[in-house]
């Protein structure tokens, strides 16, 4: 279904579910991009006057079709919005599930995520810190750690880990050099672990291969887990992954679970969304005619995308489960092979 | 061969004797104290021992509380496990054994909890189940084994937990009920749901630190309601959880001749296959195969911890420890069936591992991960194999599949008497030179093609799939 596709009886002139989006995730610093979605569903749910589920899936899915047509890299974005039909299918069909008692059981179950739409971000900023107190763990006394970009939950991860009084540790940080906000966070991370006393080294990207010698382990953030159990995250943690591999250094991901979206990649180049990294110019060309790079590419719900490319600051890339030692996730650690077990269980 | 315990040497089988006759506690001590001076050791004596001492405490128990009982085996498994950290599998039986009280209730319980959901009284446990486990005894701390697992703290070591804040850390029973769904509804008891649980329950979900409180109560209530559960329905938890356990030493019985069964699709005809230390499961599977193929075997003799068993083996097939059960078994060396052994020295495993077909490998403890701990030079034999495209099986019974997850790997490996390795006689050098005898290697998942257990044949990658059938997620943390 395009994006435009006027679902005639489902209007709903007066919610903007993008800029809801966008103005929740900009609220909020410490958001993801799967539960600032997933707000903002709750929220388009609470501007409409839906009564009946069959309205509900309807509703839903067309403010998470616009959501995906408008948002350059919908994938993390996705994985929120597709948990939450899941779980508001299952529970619909279910409704006795949430023991919500004998009354009118769809508008209890309305009640219920309405009401606490603050409660699931609380939820997922816990399952961060949770995952911070079991992550912390791998670090062990006298290691080295290596980590790349500005992910929220690596950072937790390292902080707590700090905070430890027992334990001495040393960071290399991968940052690019671009003026990315993702450079920004980790500029913050930087800040934040030398204030509590902990060596930090920040190195480009191209100075991996020659640091990893000292590393120990590699731990990295995600913006998708997917199906197979790779990680899709943001450029350069590919070539990070095959550097550890080579070394033999284990490499950990840190995600929460929120953030299992199913896809099931085979290359970096199936990603469904449009990314401006790979782009071949001769001298007199003027960045014209370039050939559409995404023929055939596969999105999850078909619809195409007119928004413009990501540049190569925000590009992803697709990290494959071998590459990968765990994922530490809130439910626990688990080896890239359990991912699609996980998202089975909801799915199916 | 002994007339009496007193002339028995103190081990496994003077243990079984006593356990006769002495009641739990002092039997307890007793076993803490064996496995201390590590006068039982290994994997299935560790294993045979546990069971049997649950089973004496387990019918010791006297009342119908299940809360309690729970309490008192994860008291009796704390200690045992503090005794000797790196014999996984002693907390990898009370861990079974807590499991089968849990499911008793469970069956008794969860019926009518669960009717009409097509999934059954099964759920809970496979839900329970999904994520992968990871880590931890008293090696590792905790371990975050599940959504709901128990939540690390900040102390370092689980021995100085007091109770009560382990009791903090411990996820609520009947988590799955709880958390989700308190009437029906098994699809909805699913940690990727976890974020849009019932705000009232939320104490399960949060984190550490600031709950504490909360999550004290929601412990209590939710051992009230176990409670309450074993009080209302009429059920003999006692001797039902015995029946368990006594299900279970049949498991660690028969374990060796389940993976013994499955040896001829294995082995083919004329094969080389290697092997290393002295393992029973390992023989048995050998003679298995050796009862309809001709195969040969090189032998790597593990020296210096190992050497006497393996030479032991080989000539007698049996070790010396293992005198279980005397008569009944008729063991023979792989030799008597006419199977040519080659003994070889480890250093020579790499020179030799070209023209080896297989490598069969004993273990210790497979972890969660799908690596494992096994006797040292398992890792070279691994690391060989793999440097040659030569499949390596690993044999091991379920038992000894530990949720453990591997954080340090050295926190695993075992020391032994540097004597073994140079004498102490030999002043001069021992003086100028340190003499290590690690007697444990961990071996990385990635060198391990195929592990072997009395479920069937698994890859290292579906480990946290058994461990997850097997062990509850509450239990994970002792």
């Amino acid at each position: 279904m395009s994006v435009n596709t006027p679902t005639a009886e489902k209007p709903l002139p007066g919610f903007d579910i993008v800029s809801t989006y966008r103005s929740i995730l900009a609220g909020d610093a410490e958001l993801t991009m799967p539960v600032a979605a997933i707000e903002a569903l709750v929220e388009a749910i609470a501007h409409s006057s839906v009564s009946t589920v069959a309205e509900t899936l309807a509703l839903l899915e067309h403010h998470t079709a616009v959501l995906k047509a408008e948002i350059a890299n919908p994938i993390s974005l996705s994985a929120g919005t597709d948990l939450f039909q899941r779980y508001l299918i299952t529970t619909l069909n279910r409704p006795a599930a949430l023991n919500l008692g004998p009354g009118d059981d769809f508008r209890a179950i309305r009640n219920h995520l309405l009401s606490n739409g603050r409660l699931f971000v609380e939820r997922a900023k816990q399952s961060r810190e949770k995952i911070a107190s079991f992550g912390k763990h791998f670090i062990r006394d006298g290691a080295t750690v290596l980590t790349n970009g500005g992910s929220r939950v690596v950072g937790a991860l390292l902080r707590r880990a700090a905070e430890s009084s027992t334990m001495r540790f040393r960071v290399v940080y991968v940052l690019s050099g671009s003026a990315s906000s993702d450079t920004k966070e980790g500029d913050q991370i930087v800040a934040d672990l030398r204030a509590h006393n902990v060596p930090v080294a920040t190195v480009p990207d191209s100075a991996v291969a020659y640091s990893l010698g000292e590393v120990d382990m590699v731990i990295v953030g995600a913006e998708g887990v997917v199906e197979n159990g790779g990680i899709i995250s943001r450029l350069g943690t590919y070539q990070l992954g095959l550097l550890a591999k080579s070394k033999g250094k284990p490499f950990y991901v840190v995600a929460e679970s929120h953030k299992f979206v199913r896809l099931y990649p085979l290359s970096q180049f199936d990603l469904p969304i449009e990314q401006k990294v790979l782009e071949f110019r001769v001298a007199d060309d003027k960045g014209t005619s370039k050939p559409s790079e995404d023929e055939g590419f596969f999105d999850m719900h078909g619809s195409t995308k007119k928004c413009s490319g990501i540049n190569a600051d925000d590009a992803v890339d697709f990290t494959p489960p071998d590459l990968i030692s765990g994922i530490i996730t809130e439910s626990g650690v688990l080896t890239p092979s359990a991912v699609s077990e996980e998202l089975i269980k909801i799915w199916f | 061969m002994a007339q009496g315990p007193v002339q028995l040497a103190p081990g496994l089988i003077s243990f079984l004797k006593s356990l006769k006759t002495t009641p739990a506690d002092p039997s307890v001590e007793h076993l803490i104290s064996l496995l201390k001076r590590r006068q039982i050791r290994n994997s299935r004596p560790c294993a045979i021992a546990t069971t049997a001492l649950m089973l004496r405490v387990v019918g010791e128990f006297k009342g119908r509380d299940a809360a309690k009982l729970v309490e008192r085996i994860r008291q009796v498994g704390r200690r045992l496990t503090a005794a000797q950290p790196r014999e996984v599998v002693v907390g990898n039986i009370v861990r079974r054994v807590l499991g089968l009280v849990r499911e008793v209730l469970d069956d008794n319980t969860g019926g009518d909890s669960h009717t009409g959901s097509d999934a059954g009284h099964h759920t809970p446990v496979h839900h329970d189940s999904m994520t992968r486990p990871t880590l931890s005894s008293s090696i590792s701390t905790f371990s975050p084994l599940r959504h709901a697992a128990a939540e690390p703290m900040d102390a370092s070591m689980a021995s100085d937990m007091s109770d009560s804040s382990e009791l903090n850390r411990r996820p609520p029973l009947l988590t799955s009920h709880t958390s989700y769904a308190p009437a029906t509804s098994a699809p909805l008891v699913n940690s990727l749901f976890g974020l849009f649980s019932q705000p009232d329950d939320s104490n399960a979900s949060t984190p550490t630190g600031a709950a504490s409180p909360d999550g004290k109560s929601a412990h209590s209530l939710n051992l009230e309601r176990l409670a309450d559960l074993s009080r209302s329905t009429n059920i003999d938890l006692k001797s039902e959880v015995m029946d368990g356990i006594r299900e279970l030493q049949d498991e660690l019985e028969q374990s060796d001749e389940q993976i013994a069964g499955v040896a001829l699709e294995h082995i083919h005809s004329n094969e080389i296959i290697l092997t290393h230390t002295a393992s029973t499961t390992v023989q048995k599977f050998l003679l298995s195969a050796a009862k309809k193929r001709k195969f040969t075997v090189v032998h790597a003799e593990t020296y210096p911890h190992d050497n006497t068993a393996t030479h032991g083996i080989l000539l007698t097939g049996r070790k010396r420890e293992t005198r279980l059960d005397e008569d009944d078994d008729p063991w023979k060396p792989l030799t008597a069936a006419g199977i040519p052994v080659y003994v070889i020295p480890d250093s020579h495993v790499f020179a030799i591992m070209s023209r080896v077909n297989k490598v069969i490998l004993a273990t210790h403890t497979v972890l969660a991960n799908g690596g494992l701990v096994a006797a040292a030079g398992a890792h070279m034999i691994a690391k060989a194999a793999k440097e040659h495209q030569t499949p390596v099986v690993v044999l091991s019974g379920v038992y000894k599949l530990s949720p453990v997850y591997p954080f340090d790997i050295d926190e695993l490996i075992e020391y032994g008497d540097a004597g073994r390795v140079v004498p102490y006689e030999d002043g001069e050098f021992v003086d100028k030179v340190d003499v290590e005898h690690p007697l444990y290697d961990y071996v990385p998942a990635d060198l391990v093609d195929l592990y072997i257990t009395n479920l069937g044949g698994h890859a290292p990658s579906y480990l946290y799939r058994i461990v997850a059938d097997h062990y509850r997620t509450e239990d994970i943390t002792l």
